[in-house]
Parts: structure tokens; sequence; C-alpha cells
């Protein structure tokens, strides 16, 4: 099977291609907007880290947390508010953007200024937000879902098919193991790349534990950069993670979301670890330990 | 009872198209298996969007991948069974006698004939027992 290519973004802002034998490409940014010039600031911040390491990438960030655990959580600034402010980085910084929705009535309005729409992992089996999603005819990032296998994660990539959109990035940001844990199981990367499609390793959300702490969400940290090596040296084609000036008070997910003084140190480390797997492959040849037949 | 079939071509006793499970190369396991269950044919025939069979899947097909993959069955039931279909298969044109095609069913010890035509485009089936069906009914 040829690897499928996806093309995120061109035209007034950066075009960042993902799959097969790329770069590794990163999608980064805080979990929420907060506010303007809090998004701008982190822009800008990671803009001049991935400059540094000559990383494409693509900012991330939702106007709405419909996830949370707890009703008094914060719920994001809105979609108008938050798209507008999303404009505004897109626009100032010439870099593509992406965005999740929660709500099939939302994706084509999302879909106007994001140049990626995320489906979160809760939704990507929910056949009306998938066939919005695709009838956007943007490229997708769908992540699966903490209870999916990944080999049923084609049924969502054919949902989407349905819609005539074939530019879908497969993400996997941990499985549950029992209770309130994820565990990740690397075997997915290669599972979900049988689709076709590029696949992503979500490390700030694997590390999470979810509703752990009652009415929000634990994690640890600590493990984001072994999560990342190991990532990278399985298979993936970009890498997500939530980044935040200071973490802890963050809106939403400050348990998991990575203290920006050490995206460049994780950053470069996955840069190197995917283009020795890169290069460890052309060397040896592509994996053929046990193909039926 | 007749059983003469000397002058005779499959054409008089294939099964024709739409009593045969055909299927695109993407359809899961699991519902190829349930089409194939549906017909009692055992068996389904893949074809490719002008309708040329590209591949074959037979009853004999999943009991050797049962005993030989290692996946879960909830993974092999989403895998494609294009994946899983033999590709090189034996198959005959309409115009084939129905002598040619039972001395082929036997030195092949198989139980099924797909019958294409010129372009490859699956045109019926010689199933064995609805064949000798219709020759025994004769």
């Amino acid at each position: 099977m040829i690897p499928k290519i996806i093309t995120v973004g061109g035209g007034d802002v950066a075009e960042v291609q993902i799959g097969g034998t790329l770069p590794l490409a990163f999608l980064g940014g805080p979990c929420a907007i907060e506010t303007r010039v809090h998004a701008l600031e982190m822009a800008e911040r990671i803009g001049e880290i991935c400059a540094a390491l000559d990383i494409p990438w693509v900012y991330k960030s939702c106007y709405d947390k419909d996830c949370r655990s707890s009703e008094n959580s914060f719920h994001g600034i809105g979609m108008d508010a938050g798209l507008d402010i999303l404009a505004e980085v897109r626009g100032t910084y010439k870099i593509p953007v992406v965005s999740d929705f929660s709500d099939a009535a939302w994706a084509a309005r999302t879909a106007e200024t994001v140049d990626l729409l995320q489906i979160p992992a809760y939704l990507c089996r929910q056949t009306h937000v998938l066939k919005a999603a695709g009838e956007t005819g943007k490229p997708l990032h769908v992540k699966k879902g903490q209870f999916m296998s990944p080999w049923n994660m084609k049924n969502s990539v054919r949902k989407i098919e349905a819609t005539g959109n074939e530019q879908i990035l497969l993400t996997d940001r941990g499985t549950f193991f029992g209770y309130n844990m994820l565990i990740n199981d690397y075997r997915n990367f290669p599972i979900m790349l049988e689709t076709g499609y590029p696949v992503c390793f979500d490390a700030t959300h694997s590390v999470q534990m979810p509703t752990s702490m009652g009415n929000v969400s634990g994690g640890q940290r600590e493990f984001i950069p072994h999560l990342v090596r190991a990532a990278a040296g399985a298979g993936i084609n970009a890498l997500f993670m939530e980044v935040h000036d200071n973490p802890n008070e963050a809106l939403s997910d400050p348990n998991t979301q990575l203290d920006i003084r050490y995206l460049k140190n994780i950053l470069a480390q996955a840069k190197a670890m995917h283009a020795a797997r890169q290069e460890l492959l052309q060397e040896w040849g592509e994996d053929r330990v046990h193909l039926d037949d | 009872m007749s059983t003469s079939t000397t002058d005779r071509t499959i054409a008089d006793i294939l099964l024709p198209p739409e009593s045969i499970p055909m299927m695109p190369g993407r359809t899961l396991v699991k519902e190829a298996l349930e089409q194939m269950s549906a017909s009692k044919l055992g068996l389904a025939c893949i074809v490719d969007g002008d309708g040329r069979l590209i591949g074959l899947f037979t009853d004999g097909d999943l009991r050797r991948l049962l005993l030989r993959s290692q996946k879960p069955l909830s993974a092999l039931f989403a895998d494609d069974i294009i994946d899983h279909a033999r590709r090189e298969f034996t198959s005959v044109r309409a115009d084939t006698s129905i002598d040619d095609a039972l001395n082929l069913l036997q030195e092949r010890e198989i139980f099924d004939l797909p019958v294409l035509d010129e372009a490859g485009r699956l045109q019926g089936l010689i199933h064995l027992h609805p064949a000798l069906r219709a020759l025994l009914g004769e």
C-alpha cells in the first residue's frame, strides 16, 4: 500500500505535509484558547522553537472543551471568539492551525478558519460528527478513542471516505487500562498505518489519568519524554503535544500540558529519533518479520 | 433422468451473478462471511470496480486462515477480505463444455469454477452442488 500524504495549510500560511517518509511534523499549542494575548504569545514562542529545529508545525488550541470532568471546569472561550483568535494567530505568524469541534453543527463554521479539523477522541466513532467533518473537505485529525481498538478505526476512516474526503491523520492518545488510567500500545501505529493514512502520537494526553482527581483529570508529565522517544521510533508521522507557559495555572488540562521550557529538548529528540528510524529502515529494509504468505 | 453433458456448455447450468456473493476488496472479513453464509455457497467473489474477478475466498481459505493467523478475532474481522483472498484461481469461459468443467472440478479437487468473459468479468459460477442438481434434475 502506498502511504497517503496529507497536506495542511498552504496559500496564506505555511504548508505542512504529513506522511510517508516525510520529516516528523508537530501539532502543538495550549489545550484551550485562554486569551488572545496568551494565544499569540504561545504561537510566537513555539514557532521560534520549531523554526530553530526546522520542524514543520501546526498551531493547536481549542475554543470549546466539552469533555471536562466537571460542569464547573473551564468550558472554553466560545466558537466565535475562539475562531477569531485562531484566525489572528494564523494571519500573524503565517502558520496553519488546528482545532476540534464537539457538535456536528459546528464543523462547517470551524473549517472556515482552521487548516486541520480535529475530531475529539470521545467522538471518533460518531457518524454525524465524522460526516460533518468529512464534508468540509478539510484535512481531518481523528483521535483514536481511548476505548477503541486500533483496527476498528477503519470504520471511522470509511465513514469519512464516504464523504469523498481522503485527507486523514489518525492519532493515538492512549487506551483505557482499567479505571482512571491509560496505557500506550505502540502496536497501534503499524495497525492504523494499514489504513494507508499517516499516524500521530499525542504525548500529553497519553500521560493523562482520566478524572483521577474526582472532578478533574490527573497526569504524569514526567513520562512524556520517554513515550515520545519510543513513539518516534515506532513509526509515527507526526507528534502532538499540548504546550503551556505555566501548566499549573492552565485553564484546561493543567496536569498534562507540557511546560514550554522543555519543548525544545523533547522536539529535538523526537526529530532525531524519527530520522534515525528512517535511516535504519533505509539501511536494513522495511520490517518483514511475520507477514502472512 | 439424464446425465448426458457432451453437447452442452456450462452456460446452461451456471449460477447467475445475482446469486453469487460478489463484493469489493475493501469489504470487511466479517461482512464477507455474512454474505457467504446468506448465499450458502461457501465462497466470496471479490471484484474490482469494473466487475472483474480479482480474488476468491472460500470456506477452506477461512479454515486455513484461522489456523494460521494469530490475530485476535476482532482484528481479523476488521481486515479487508482482499488481504486474505486467493489472487490465483482456476476459471473458465461460458462456452466450456460441461464435461470439461466437471473434469476440471475433479482434477483440481475444487467445488467452484468462476465463469469469466474475455475481460475477466464475472459471468457466473459453477458450484458443484447446484451443478449436480441441474444435471440430475434433467
